[in-house]
Formats: C-alpha cells, structure tokens, sequence
C-alpha cells in the first residue's frame, strides 16, 4: 500500500513516514501545500496523510482542490480540534480526521479502515478459497494454518485481494508496493508474484498475459 | 418577607404611599377644615342677622315717639319685658313666643342679672353669660348650639342662638365621606404606583435578564437600547460597551489559548510518534540516538514556547508593573550583541554598532529580552553576508533602538500583524531555530508596559524602532 504524507514539520513528517515505513507502507512525503498536491494528482495513492496548516496552499484548500480530479481517501491530520474546523475538513471531502497528538496505532488502524473502505470491503479481514487475509493483524491464513510472507508478499496479496474480481496492471501494482524513493526493478514482482504461488497454491494468482494479475 | 423588602418596586411603592397618604390626609383635613369654618360663620352671620331682625321687630309694632334717636335702655327694658302684640312680629320669630322646638332662641338678662326676656324655646339650662362689659361678642359652640354671647357696658346681657345638630351631622357626614373618597384615591394612587414603579423597573430588568444570559455564554448577545437617551439607555450603553471589550477580550484569549495549543501539539505528537516507534521493536543503537535526538529537539522546542508564554504571561499581568531603575539602553544593547555575537558568526551576519548612551528608567532585563528577541530575529531571517546595524540614541521622542537589517524585507500585507501572537510573517511553521512566534509579542508588551512603543518599516530590508521615553 502507498501512502502519501503532507506535513510542514520536518521533524514529525520524518517521524511519521518512519513509523509507516516500518509498517510495510511505501511512503511518498512532502513538506508543503504545492509539493503535496503536485504528488496526489500524479499518483494514485491508497491513502493520504494530509496536515490542516500547511504553508502555501494549507490542507482544507489541497484537498478542494483535489476532490475535482480524485477520489483518493485523505485522513487529515490537524491540531486544530474545533469542530468548525472538522467540519470544514470533512465538507471539503477528508475521509477521516485524527487531532494532534495522536496515538500511532490509532493512525494505523484508521488507515486501514480508509484502505479497506475505498475497496469497498467491510470487515479487516476477507477469505478467499480457503485462504483468510487479516488486513488488520497482516496475517494470512491458509486452511488455518498461518502461512509466513515477507512484507512485499503481503502487500502484493492484500493489494490483489481488494481489487478482487479485476484485473491489476503490473504498473499499478509497482505503484503501489513501492514508493518513490525505491528503486527495485520491476522485474522483482514476478519473483513476489511467484513466491506468493509456491505458499498459497499456484491458482491463487492468475496471470492475465500482456494485462497483469488478478484474484478471483 | 426579607425577599419583599429587598424589591426595589416594593421600596418605591412604599415610600410613594407614604407621601401619597401624607399628601391626600392633608388634602381632606384643610377640606373639613374650611368647610366647618365656612359652616361656622353663616351661622354666626344668621345668628347676628336673627337677633337684628328680632329687636327690629320690637320697636316697628310700636314705633318709639322720637325715630330717629336710638332708644334708651329703659325703652329697651320696658320692650323686653312687654314685647306686645306677637301676631304683628315676622313668622320666623313666631317660635321665640309659641316655645315650638328647634330654630333660633333668644334671652335678655338686666344687669342685676335678672331675666328681661327669656324665649319660649330656650334651653332650660340656659344663664346669663359673663365676661367684660366691654359690648363685645363672644360665639360658644356647646352640644348642639351655637350662640353668641354679649355683656353690655350697661350690664345686660343676652344670648341668641341655635340649635346646629342637622349642620353637625351634616358635617360628620361630609368628614366619613371625605375618609371614604380619600382612602379609595389612596387605594387608586398604590395601584398606579405599583403599575408605575413595575414601568420603571422593567428595562432593569430587561437589562438584568440579558446581562446574565451574557453572563452565562452567551457572548455575542447585546441589550437592545430604545435610543430615548435617557438614564437607563445611558447605563444600557455603558454595559454593551463593557460586554464589547470583555468579549473582545476572552475571544482573544481564546485565540491566544488555541493557538498555544496548537503550538505545543506539534511536539507532542513528535514524541508520542517517536517514542511509540522505538517501542515497537528492537533497534539499533544509532536507532534509539536518532529517535532520542528527535525527542530532545522536539521537547527542546516545547521549553522555548512554554518559557515566551511564561514570560508573556508574566507581561500580562497587571501586577507586573516592575521598579524602574536606572540603567543604559546602550549598555543592555551591547551585552546582547555580545552574548549573540556566535549566532551572528554562525549565519556569516556583521553586527555593525552604532552604539551611543541612551540612559532611561526601566527594567534592564526585560529590555535586555527586547533587543535580543529583535536581534536574533535580524540574524536569523536575512540571507548569509547581510548587515545588521545595531543602533541606540537619544533624541526629542525619547530613547529609541534600532535594529535594520538588509535582507529582503517584509512583505506589506505582512506588516499589521506582525507583532500579533503566534504570527508569523514566513508562514512556514515549525518552531525551527528556537521560533516561537512569540518573539515580537513579547517585545511589544515589553516595550508598552514601559510606556514606549515599537513599529516596523519594511522596504529593502526591515527596521525595527523602539521609542521608550
């Protein structure tokens, strides 16, 4: 899952890309308002982490902004806790609102839920032909028993198995796993893609030739 | 009961029947008074009138031989005690002979207080009056009569009266009703008073009423005035202008209250966030110092906020007012120059002195605060290789510091608010480099707690002047 983080302190938006690079997230940064919009526009993350006071363009504009192009889900992250200012913040399309300070695990778990809504999935947790993804513990379960994936190979099933049912170029997929700071070949998803099929059984995956990947 | 006497409207309307009471008592006991004078002098004029007509009387039957001369005391004697023919006297003093009860009688005594006359419908106890034999009249009121009362020089005497109980009763009646009309004026007078005073009192209370719902939150709320400028438009003024200020007053504190908040949340996310990760899992050393060093700055920044709103707090407060003493602008200046001189060389900035003695009355430490927060701002903000001049002189306005640099400036829209609190000119948050958006507040309430004022001008490059007197 790709994420972006806007967030004008330097010292809390390194924090915070740390704390969810360390969860296995790609994380994308930017330090102002521009910056910010510039990276949302261009890519299609799964979720955006959006400071309210932002030099430049401040967060409740970015998002106005934004909401005319793309329905990305956007948790806005402020220290102003007025209610006006929430409302503002979620009239002008945030998804979510979490007021400085915060606790990371909450963070963490309201991510999820943004990421598991725009899927339109309800529960953290979602089966598949006997294999069982726990989104919210990033566990996967086969015929229940545990099966051990590095964190990319989770990404790549989580990522698949909420866009079940369509077909998942590889360029979005390399989008999505890695930020932009990686620079992996691409090949590198068919040595995931493959690893995944030797733990969770070779149809988990299918591949669409000249398309990409799906799960059904 | 103690509730009722505590009522203004129950303190006006007792003092308003008092007077009320007083005012109409007065009215009705002159009115009782002049009407029985009024009473008491037509009987006195009927009496006088009665006793004329009855000696005229006496002398026309029998008309005396010499007409014009008045008669002796003999002639009168003599007709008092022979008045003759009663038929040939006027109806009207048919009574004074028949003895029929009621209207006027009449009695004539000599001077040996023998009677000459006595009238048939006398009272039985009637006497020879006594008193000076000047002639003179007396008028007695006793029981039901009035009479008059005369001893002549010659010695006789006589009284003539009447009987005035029907002119009593009348007169007891007139007093009840009096008393009657008197009190239900009173009775009308309260009602009116008591409809008065709730009248007067009511914008009072109306201006109560808003006051506390003010009073209770509701900030924004004023009393509605009547524009008649009278007494209670005037207090209703003065009480809007005051909820005016105070609600300006506790709008900006709460500005000044969230806006401090949100200051000191930014670090307290940092080390939350921080110190959340480092407990997730093991880590490497240069992990930990990393993750500790993050911590430090970030608390590092909480001790600079927390210590300008000491300070400003400190400035607020009114018992702040500190002893002045005797000290040099030009000393203090120095001094900071001095202590800041390694972030001057850290920034490649030149502090250029044009220092000259500035004696003045004041707080040397916190003027000292003043011009480090105004110099440290000149060596942070402008590019590396600018200038600063550092300048302090005394002229006609009073003692005045200069600190301009040479950098960029500020921009116009910017100037206004500059020494607000929490505002920042480079919108760019973060309380990098120790800033905590507090720097010029605290310089400007400085620089008015010591009656002097500071301003800013910004063109190519931005000076700040202080003016203390």
């Amino acid at each position: 899952m790709r994420l972006l983080v806007i967030e004008d302190d330097p010292l809390l938006l390194h924090s915070l890309s740390e704390g969810l690079r360390e969860e296995q997230y790609a994380v994308d940064t930017a330090i102002d308002g521009e910056e910010g919009l510039a990276k949302a526009r261009e890519t299609d993350y799964d979720c955006i982490v959006l400071d309210g006071m932002l030099p430049g363009i401040d967060g409740w504009e970015l998002l106005a902004r934004l909401r005319r192009e793309k329905k990305t889900p956007v948790l806005m992250l402020t220290a102003r806790d007025a209610v006006p200012d929430r409302i503002r913040g979620l009239d002008a399309g945030a998804d979510d609102y979490l007021t400085k300070p915060f606790d990371f695990e909450e963070l963490l778990a309201r991510l999820r839920a943004l990421i598991r809504r725009s899927s339109g999935l309800g529960t953290s947790s979602l089966e598949i032909d006997g294999v069982e993804i726990d989104t919210a513990l990033r566990q996967v379960r086969s015929a229940g028993e545990i099966v051990s994936l590095t964190p990319r190979e989770y990404g790549l099933v989580e990522y698949l198995a909420l866009h079940r049912g369509s077909v998942v170029s590889r360029t979005e997929l390399y989008e999505h796993l890695f930020d932009e700071s990686d620079d992996t070949l691409s090949n590198l998803l068919d040595v995931h893609v493959s690893n995944v099929r030797k733990k969770l059984g070779a149809g988990f995956i299918s591949t669409r030739r000249g398309h990409g990947y799906s799960i059904e | 009961m103690k509730r009722l006497f505590q009522s203004v409207r129950w303190w006006l309307l007792l003092w308003y029947a008092l007077i009320l009471l007083c005012l109409i008592t007065g009215l009705c006991l002159l009115s009782f008074r002049l009407t029985s004078n009024d009473r008491t002098v037509q009987i006195d004029r009927e009496i006088r009138g009665f006793q004329g007509t009855f000696f005229r009387s006496l002398f026309a039957s029998r008309p005396l031989p010499n007409k014009d001369e008045p008669p002796s005391l003999d002639e009168i004697r003599e007709r008092l005690l022979n008045p003759g023919d009663v038929s040939k006297f006027p109806p009207e003093l048919h009574a004074l002979f028949s003895g029929a009860n009621g209207g006027s009688y009449l009695a004539c005594w000599d001077s040996d207080g023998s009677p000459l006359f006595i009238s048939a419908n006398s009272p039985d106890d009637l006497k020879p009056p006594c008193g000076p034999k000047d002639g003179s009249t007396k008028y007695v009121e006793q029981d039901h009569r009035r009479e008059q009362h005369r001893v002549q020089p010659s010695g006789m005497s006589s009284i003539v009266g009447r009987d005035i109980s029907e002119e009593q009763r009348e007169q007891r009646n007139f007093g009840v009703l009096l008393a009657l009309g008197g009190g239900a004026l009173w009775l009308a007078g309260l009602g009116g008073g008591w409809w008065l005073a709730g009248r007067a009192l009511k914008p009072i209370d109306t201006i109560g009423r808003t006051a506390s719902r003010i009073a209770a939150g509701n900030l924004d709320e004023r009393i509605q005035i009547a524009n008649t400028d009278n007494e209670l438009d005037r207090l209703g003024h003065v009480l809007n202008d005051t909820f005016e200020r105070l609600s300006a007053a506790i709008e900006r504190q709460k500005r000044f209250t969230a806006d401090a908040s949100h200051e000191l949340r930014t670090p307290v996310t940092i080390i939350l966030s921080e110190t959340q990760r480092a407990l997730k899992r093991e880590r490497e050393p240069e992990q930990y110092r990393e993750i500790l060093a993050n911590c430090r700055t970030a608390a590092e920044r909480m001790r600079a906020l927390v210590e300008s709103l000491l300070v400003l707090a400190r400035q607020d407060l009114p018992a702040s007012k500190f002893d002045p003493v005797a000290c040099d602008l030009a000393d203090i200046a120095t001094g900071v120059a001095d202590l800041l001189q390694p972030l001057a060389n850290e920034h490649s900035i030149t502090v250029q002195r044009e220092i000259s003695p500035a004696p003045l009355k004041g707080d040397p430490h916190s003027l000292a605060m003043v011009v480090q927060n105004l110099l440290s701002n000149a060596l942070i903000h402008p590019p590396s290789g600018s200038t600063v001049i550092l300048k302090t002189s005394v002229n006609e306005d009073g003692t005045v510091l200069e600190v301009s640099d040479n950098g960029p400036g500020i921009s116009a829209e910017h100037l206004p608010r500059l020494f607000d609190r929490f505002y920042r000119a480079d919108s760019a948050r973060g309380q990098i480099n120790g800033h905590t958006g507090l720097g010029l507040a605290i310089a400007k309430t400085i620089v008015e707690n010591h009656g002097g004022r500071i301003e800013v001008t910004s063109d190519k490059g931005t000076t700040f002047r202080v003016v203390l007197p």
